[in-house]
């Protein structure tokens, strides 16, 4: 309990005393964490939208000419039955054409020549929002390969596109990541390194005194925790602000349309970037007194 | 107390010890004397572990410091107190904070350290000094302030690695003075020192080391 106090005495007296050198760890750790933290709003941002346009993906099945209408409406009715279709709607060729018609313009004499059987006529199958993964449509929409559709479309090659995209983007993101953390764990061992440093005599004449590794070390891993926390906040402060500043005007600039979809940082990944601070900063300052308790007498 | 088995010490191809054997009883003052480079600090470190020999066995109080992992090497020096030529003091703690640092390692609270502080400032002759800083001392001040920061831990063994190198004579003599003092109340002090006029002013048991052989006092 006596070392407790002692150990949190002299972590607070060190704060205090190399004062610029805590601020310039936190401001690394603060800059390597921001830059983390817009990677990873933008990666939650693009997810968050893909999810919304999977769950607006559906399917067409286009009916070869030859089914009978009965057939097409017992297709439809089964179809719909099935627990992962939310909706099935027929669409007729007339329907279709009307539809064309309506949306194109001087369209019809094209189609009056293409004869009356230029658009089929199909199912539009919406899924259930649990199956409208793009796996889950791909493997809806093999399924009903059969000799009553001529063809199932369900843009699965945009959304495989897409996600692959996407999966480059988290590759680069965990790759930039690591850099990222590698680089600021050097940039705050060395700052951290030259408290120790300034110190050195200190800590020499604990240790001939009977000091423990752990005891040596325990407030340096305050400090660094201190540097760690300050800097996430910071980063958090800093990452608000830009969202709230950069990203809102910049929809507005675009008239996009997206604003108030563009979300801040959730907190789970808001506690990610509090914990990797923490991580940061007692990883560097145990590095930098686990050098310097090796070299000491 | 201390006892030394064919210990050799080497650095590289040069050899800082060469088979020393060495019986040192509880209680003794003796000096460790001999010209530079002769081995005496390497002596020091080997006791309180900051090196390791390159052969033999040394046992300080029946443990075997040469075989010592670095986890228990703590508990070695909290039984000993150190005193270095310069001193080294922080010079950013005062004489209390200073004195008290072997106390606070250990967890012992803080009124006692406290008590224990004024004791040994009392012991050394620097009562109510406790609240100065270093700098403002002189160097015989500065050298007692190390030898309280020493003993305040009352340990049976207290090693001092020229602890007058830096003094002028009356100062040296006033450190001599409270060393030997330490070592009335039943500490066993071993100083090295190559100053002839202290070592007769105060004479006590020399060891004497010439390239690394001790050459004189084996025997008490």
């Amino acid at each position: 309990m006596h070392a407790l106090r002692h150990v949190l005495r002299r972590a607070g007296r060190s704060l205090w005393e190399h004062l610029y050198l805590n601020a310039m760890a936190t401001m690394v750790i603060a800059a390597a964490l921001l830059l983390l933290g817009v990677y990873l709003t933008v990666q939650f941002n693009l997810n968050a939208i893909v999810d919304t346009w999977d769950r607006d993906v559906h399917l067409s099945a286009y009916f070869h000419d030859d089914v009978p209408e009965e057939r097409r409406f017992a297709r439809r009715d089964e179809l719909a039955a099935r627990p992962e279709v939310q909706s099935v709607r027929y669409v007729s060729a007339a329907d279709a054409r009307e539809w064309l018609v309506q949306r194109v313009d001087d369209i019809e004499p094209v189609l009056d020549e293409l004869g009356e059987n230029a658009l089929p006529a199909s199912l539009e199958i919406e899924l259930v929002p649990a199956q409208a993964t793009p796996a889950a449509i791909a493997a809806f929409g093999q399924g009903l390969a059969g000799p009553d559709f001529e063809d199932v479309e369900f843009g699965q090659e945009w959304i495989e596109r897409f996600n692959a995209f996407l999966s480059l983007l988290q590759l680069l993101g965990a790759v930039l990541g690591a850099l990222i953390g590698v680089a600021a764990l050097f940039l705050v061992a060395n700052t951290v390194h030259l408290i120790v440093y300034s110190r050195r005599d200190e800590l020499e004449v604990q240790k001939l005194v009977g000091a423990t590794g752990a005891y040596i070390t325990a407030p340096f891993l305050i400090e660094g925790a201190v540097q760690g926390l300050l800097g996430a906040l910071l980063a958090l402060a800093g990452l608000w602000g830009v969202h709230q500043v950069l990203v809102l005007r910049l929809q507005e600039a675009l008239q996009l349309g997206l604003a108030g979809e563009l979300a801040f940082l959730p907190g789970g990944y808001q506690a990610v970037l509090v914990l990797l601070g923490l991580t940061l900063g007692t990883a560097a300052s145990l590095l930098s007194v686990r050098r310097f308790l090796a070299s000491a007498p | 107390m201390i006892r030394l088995y064919h210990l050799h010490k080497r650095y590289g191809e040069v050899s800082a010890l060469r088979d020393v054997n060495l019986r040192i009883a509880k209680g003794e003052f003796a000096y460790v004397t001999g010209p530079s480079g002769a081995g005496k600090s390497t002596l020091l470190k080997l006791l309180y572990g900051a090196e390791r020999p390159t052969e033999g066995k040394l046992l300080l109080g029946g443990v075997d410091v040469s075989r010592l992992s670095a986890r228990k090497l703590p508990a070695l020096r909290r039984n000993m107190g150190i005193v270095f030529q310069d001193f080294k003091l922080i010079h950013s703690r005062t004489v209390a904070e200073n004195v008290g640092l072997a106390l606070e390692v250990i967890g012992t609270s803080r009124p006692v350290i406290e008590r224990r502080v004024a004791a040994v400032l009392g012991i050394v002759g620097l009562r109510g000094r406790g609240g100065e800083y270093p700098r403002t001392l002189s160097g015989g001040e500065q050298q007692r302030v190390a030898v309280a920061r020493a003993i305040i831990n009352d340990p049976s063994i207290l090693l001092a690695d020229e602890p007058t190198g830096n003094l002028d004579g009356g100062m040296a003599i006033e450190v001599m003075e409270i060393l030997q003092s330490i070592n009335l109340r039943g500490t066993t002090v071993l100083v090295a020192t190559h100053d002839v006029g202290l070592m007769d002013r105060f004479p006590y048991r020399r060891l004497r080391f010439e390239q690394g052989r001790l050459v004189q006092g084996q025997s008490t």
